[in-house]
């Protein structure tokens, strides 16, 4: 039995917008075993991303806050670790790929820059001098008097006291070249010594994604976070895209957590899936057996709502009603408004915990009282 | 059908050229032009879905664009009823807009967020002439349910309503003056699934009331299904295939239409040991070579296609289905799963996560 890569533990996360505070991802419980794929879908504004992005606490604090619970990376509690403590985490511990790859890439810098500057930054990682010191300073006190340090700085010597640093720096990163055409390769990405030199405004978007797989994987993660990794491509280039990460998996066997809207491309790539509505995790099991029986009403009616059929077939399967509104959450089941077999204890008792399903895989859990009668509904 | 068709685009052609440096006019390089549009010929009858596929630059958007008379044409005609709908200009082009209405992709872009909802919904009205405020409004509330959001709105904002709600106003906007053809582009890519089913039962139920035609842009194959008709798949700029929905999603011929429903993710978890085997990247449009445009990423190609480009044709034995293809009577019968390789399970299997 090995201990999973990261264990999320009752996690909740407020957001505080002006007098509102809303709850964006209640109560989430969830393990990433070593070397697996886990998939994590929902509709827009059910705190997929705020989740995602909440484990190498990337959110911005305020207005976030991480109410109660626990992520526990390597034995630590990272909801414990002082923010300006994380960036030595993030790299080789979590690194993530975001939806839009232009936002994520420097403009202004060529792609073997900001490769070279992914594997370098591990390097020193890994000799242990790695000091990012991102303590907030003191705002300076007025109070007593002018400041000065705006004379200091006309006499300081002109070449920084760093320089030598610097050129050291620059030294080390220009010898990376053979490291980061290795990497290169590794996306699939033809004619890399080409790309080395290119800005990333003249890669196609399916170049810049595939930069950015290399940017990660050559921090050897040991948790990738993949935030909707494919959403902003073309189908033929997703499919090249999904190919790609797919063979990655089992040649470099790190563990991933792949958030998505869409349950086609989580059902290429993950092994396990959980289910988010409205701030919570509702079903999560092996992907086969969730597809097959799924044992939560919203589950099934995601699964049935993806167009299939020809207009001639009838109509299609909608779920009634609306996503709830996070700031007012309904009593009882968040989705018992909407359920099609919700009796009057969903309306009253507090939202069920998840919990495994009799029938199926110990692994596979639902939070619905009624697992069982699931499987009735047309 | 009898009659002429309600739209009918004859080598429909677009390019938008491209600024030269002062350094290339001396030189005397050639003019440069985006060719976003090349040559299409689509015919849309009355009542009748046309779905529109292809990825980003492959011109659909410029296509809908043209037969909505939003751009002009390098090329080409277009005939509204039989009519040539070209040389309209000024006030008869505007009477002639009431027949074919847009719903733009970004909903939240294509809404003025300083209007109201009467404001928005009623300005193709408005547009028309002749027509006072306390009618408008009244036609509005009329029209608003239809598309099914409540009657009282009238006075909200459109940063009130979710990204369904305002897909629902753009719609509603684009039906006030009874139009004969809606060009919806993208309707429902901003969208979640299950608004997306929603508002595409909306569109189907909206056509039988209402006996309007669609061109429905997107590069969405599911919403293609469910509510076109005919498909036309486009691929830099052309047509590839044309035919009815069944034939051309469940028999396509033409390699790209095979390739592109093969890259489609299905919601079956035992696809997961396959892989694409299309590389490749969409080349630019800016002065394409002759020959196939897809010729570059097509797993059957023969030296003819980077040579001569294939005319859009019927292929004996698939009745009424267009392809561009040279080659297409001997890849007819390749299925698309045929462009995905299977892998082999892994040799160890995952250890079950401790529970």
């Amino acid at each position: 039995m090995t201990e999973p890569v990261v264990r999320i533990e009752n996690l909740s996360i407020d957001y505080v917008v002006g007098a509102g505070r809303f709850r964006a991802v209640s109560g989430v419980s969830l393990e990433v075993p070593q070397g697996h794929v886990v998939g994590i879908v929902g509709e827009t504004g059910c705190g997929k991303s705020t989740l995602a992005q909440a484990i190498p606490r990337l959110l911005p604090e305020p207005p976030a806050t991480i109410g109660e619970g626990r992520v526990v990376f390597r034995g630590t509690d990272l909801v414990q670790v002082p923010l300006w403590k994380m960036p030595a985490i993030r790299g080789t511990g979590i690194n993530m790929i975001f939806q839009e790859p232009l936002n994520s890439l420097n403009p202004a810098f060529r792609i073997y820059d900001q490769v070279a500057e992914a594997i370098y930054i591990r390097r020193i990682r890994d000799e242990g001098n790695l000091v990012i010191d991102h303590r907030p300073k003191p705002p300076f006190d007025y109070s007593r008097g002018p400041r000065t340090d705006a004379g200091e700085a006309l006499l300081r010597p002109i070449v920084p006291p760093n320089a030598k640093r610097a050129v050291e720096t620059r030294r080390r990163r220009e010898g990376l070249r053979d490291e980061v055409l290795e990497y290169l390769r590794l996306v699939r990405i033809n004619d890399p010594e080409t790309i080395l030199e290119l800005y990333p405004h003249e890669l196609s978007g399916g170049m810049r994604q595939r930069v950015m797989i290399a940017m990660a994987l050559s921090e050897k993660p040991e948790l990738l976070i993949a935030d909707e990794p494919t959403s902003a491509l073309d189908v033929t280039i997703q499919a090249q895209v999904l190919t790609l990460m797919k063979e990655l998996i089992e040649e470099v066997n790190t563990s991933i957590l792949f958030i998505s809207h869409d349950l086609g491309v989580i059902a290429e790539t993950a092994d396990e899936l959980g289910v988010m509505y409205a701030g919570k995790l509702i079903e999560f099991g092996p992907v086969a057996e969730l597809f097959e029986a799924p044992r939560h009403p919203y589950t099934k009616a995601l699964l049935h709502a993806s167009p299939t059929r020809y207009k001639s077939e009838g109509p299609l399967a909608t779920i009634a009603g609306n996503v709830p509104n996070l700031s007012h959450p309904p009593a009882g089941c968040r989705f018992h408004p909407r359920c099609p077999i919700a009796q009057p204890k969903c309306r009253v008792m507090p939202g069920p915990m998840l919990e495994p399903v009799a029938v199926g895989s110990a692994n596979h859990k639902s939070a619905c009282f009624y697992p069982g009668e699931v499987a009735g509904i047309p | 059908m009898s009659g002429p068709p309600l739209v009918e685009a004859v080598g429909l052609e677009k390019l938008f050229p491209l600024t030269r440096s002062v350094t290339e006019m001396y030189r005397g390089s050639p003019r440069r032009a985006i060719h976003a549009v090349d040559g299409v010929s689509l015919s849309i009858g009355s009542r009748e879905t046309v779905g529109l596929i292809g990825e980003s630059g492959s011109g659909k958007t410029t296509l809908g664009w043209l037969i909505a008379r939003l751009h002009e044409p390098t090329g080409g005609a277009l005939r509204f009823e039989g009519e040539d709908v070209l040389p309209l200009r000024g006030t008869a082009l505007r009477q002639w807009r009431r027949n074919v209405q847009v719903v733009f992709q970004d909903p939240v872009g294509s809404l003025d967020p300083r209007l109201k909802v009467w404001q928005i919904v009623g300005e193709p009205i408005r547009a028309q002439g002749g027509i006072s405020k306390v009618e408008v409004r009244a036609r509005v509330k009329e029209l608003l349910p239809t598309v099914g959001l409540p009657p009282d709105c009238l006075d909200q904002f459109p940063h009130e309503f979710s990204g369904g709600g305002r897909q629902r106003l753009s719609l509603a906007r684009a039906l006030s003056v009874n139009p004969k053809l809606v060009v919806l582009d993208e309707p429902t890519s901003a969208l979640d699934v299950a608004v997306q089913a929603q508002i595409l039962n909306r569109l189907v139920e909206l056509q039988r009331e209402r006996d309007v035609a669609y061109l429905l842009i997107t590069h969405n194959v599911a919403a293609v299904r469910y509510v076109a008709d005919r498909v036309a798949v486009m691929y830099l700029g052309q047509a590839v295939e044309v035919g009815t929905v069944r034939n051309v999603l469940e028999h396509p011929i033409h390699p790209y239409t095979k390739a592109l429903l093969a890259a489609v993710p299905v919601a079956d978890a035992r696809r997961r040991r396959t892989r694409f085997k299309i590389g490749g990247d969409v080349p630019s449009l800016v002065n394409p070579p002759p020959g196939c445009r897809f010729s570059p990423r097509c797993p059957y190609v023969i030296d003819r296609c980077r040579v001569e480009d294939p005319p859009l044709r019927e292929i004996p034995g698939a009745a009424g289905q267009l392809v561009a293809c040279h080659r297409a009577e001997e890849v007819k019968d390749i299925a698309p799963e045929s462009l995905l390789t299977t892998v082999d399970a892994p040799t160890t299997p995952k250890a079950t996560a401790p529970a």
